[in-house]
């Protein structure tokens, strides 16, 4: 089981920092942080930082976004915002704009 | 996709949880949680925040008013802090609450709603906190006795004449001192060395309730909180000296 699950329908304004998975389904306003994988699932809606160990999104995500190993856009998912990551794929059918670092 | 949210053990939120569905507190919440469904607060949960929900369960700590449209049940290793409010409220053995408990439904809007902001809440609390302190520190400002070294010190530093900025504050000080006052304490003290800080503002206080009373012929009234300030300056001009 997922350590936190911030499930659809629910809204956080502020500040989430977690050291386990969190899955996002609702929305986040604010910054989120988290020494675990996150996901955005499709229909999420995040406004705000992410950092991450790992970071797969399937919904929407508008601020920059790093992870310590991986971002995985997946199809459907549309990320406005900057990516650190020393890995990233987009899938096809994902939307993206903004830089890319991959720490070269 | 379900409706459950979850905030794991190892995690924090500072801000507000609004929206529908349940919810399972495990981590830390500071800030507000409103839910329409079913609130559990576990064990390992630390909530310094107010709860709305329909229903909500309680076996760890919360800081905060408890509002529940239907029920609110206190399970063993429960710790709350503050009001309760629900049509149905349990307290089982082994729950800890301090506060108002009202079994006459969820408690007004207007408490925790507006409250809303984290810092709305610390507003509400610290001005309660705060009354007490003030009114009883009041008596106090006015015995204070008034140290003379301001007076000398602006006067050093600011002539009558000229009004510098900074200074400007202390001239009508300067002029009011000296000058035989009708109150007999504050004249006797005059010799005494300065204090500390406190008393320089509790005497900065006196000085505007005076020069309150001095303003009709004299100049105008400065500025209260350039007065403060000017008052310290001074004291600390002096002291490097």
């Amino acid at each position: 089981m997922a350590g936190t699950i911030i499930g659809q329908g629910l809204t956080i304004e502020g500040e989430l920092t977690s050291d386990e998975e969190v899955v996002v389904a609702g929305t986040i306003r604010g910054k989120l942080s988290a020494d675990g994988p996150v996901t955005i699932e499709a229909g999420a809606l995040v406004e705000a930082d992410i950092s991450a160990a790992s970071l797969a999104v399937g919904g929407t995500v508008t601020g920059n976004v790093s992870a310590a190993e991986r971002v995985d856009l997946l199809g459907g998912a549309r990320l406005i915002g900057d990516v650190k990551a020393a890995r990233l794929t987009i899938a096809d059918g994902a939307s993206f704009k903004g830089n890319v670092d991959m720490d070269v | 996709m379900s409706s459950v949210s979850i905030i794991g053990a190892g995690t924090t939120v500072r801000g507000s949880i609004r929206g529908e569905g349940d919810l399972e507190i495990h981590g830390h919440v500071e800030g507000v949680v409103v839910v329409t469904g079913e609130v559990i607060i576990t064990e390992t949960a630390l909530l310094k925040s107010d709860v709305r929900a329909r229903r909500i369960i309680v076996r760890g700590a919360v800081a905060g008013d408890v509002s529940a449209e239907e029920a609110i049940v206190l399970e063993p290793g429960a710790r709350v802090l503050g009001d309760l409010g629900a049509p149905q409220i349990g307290i089982r053995p082994g729950a800890l609450v301090r506060g108002n408990v009202s079994t006459g439904g969820p408690l007004p809007e207007t408490k925790s709603v507006p409250a809303a902001t984290p810092a709305a809440a610390a507003n509400n609390r610290s001005a309660r906190a705060v009354a007490a302190p003030a009114a009883r520190s009041a008596p106090t400002r006015a015995a204070a006795p008034a140290p003379a070294a301001r007076p000398v010190a602006a006067a050093r530093l600011a002539p009558p004449a000229a009004r510098p900025a900074p200074a400007a504050r202390p001239v009508p000080v300067s002029h009011a001192r000296p000058e035989p006052t009708p109150s007999a304490p504050s004249a006797a003290v005059i010799a005494k060395p300065p204090v500390d800080e406190h008393e320089a503002e509790a005497e900065a206080d006196i000085d505007e309730a005076e020069e309150d009373e001095a303003s009709e012929g004299g100049p105008p009234p400065p500025v209260v909180p350039a007065l403060r300030k000017g008052a310290k300056a001074s004291l600390r001009r002096k002291g490097a000296r």
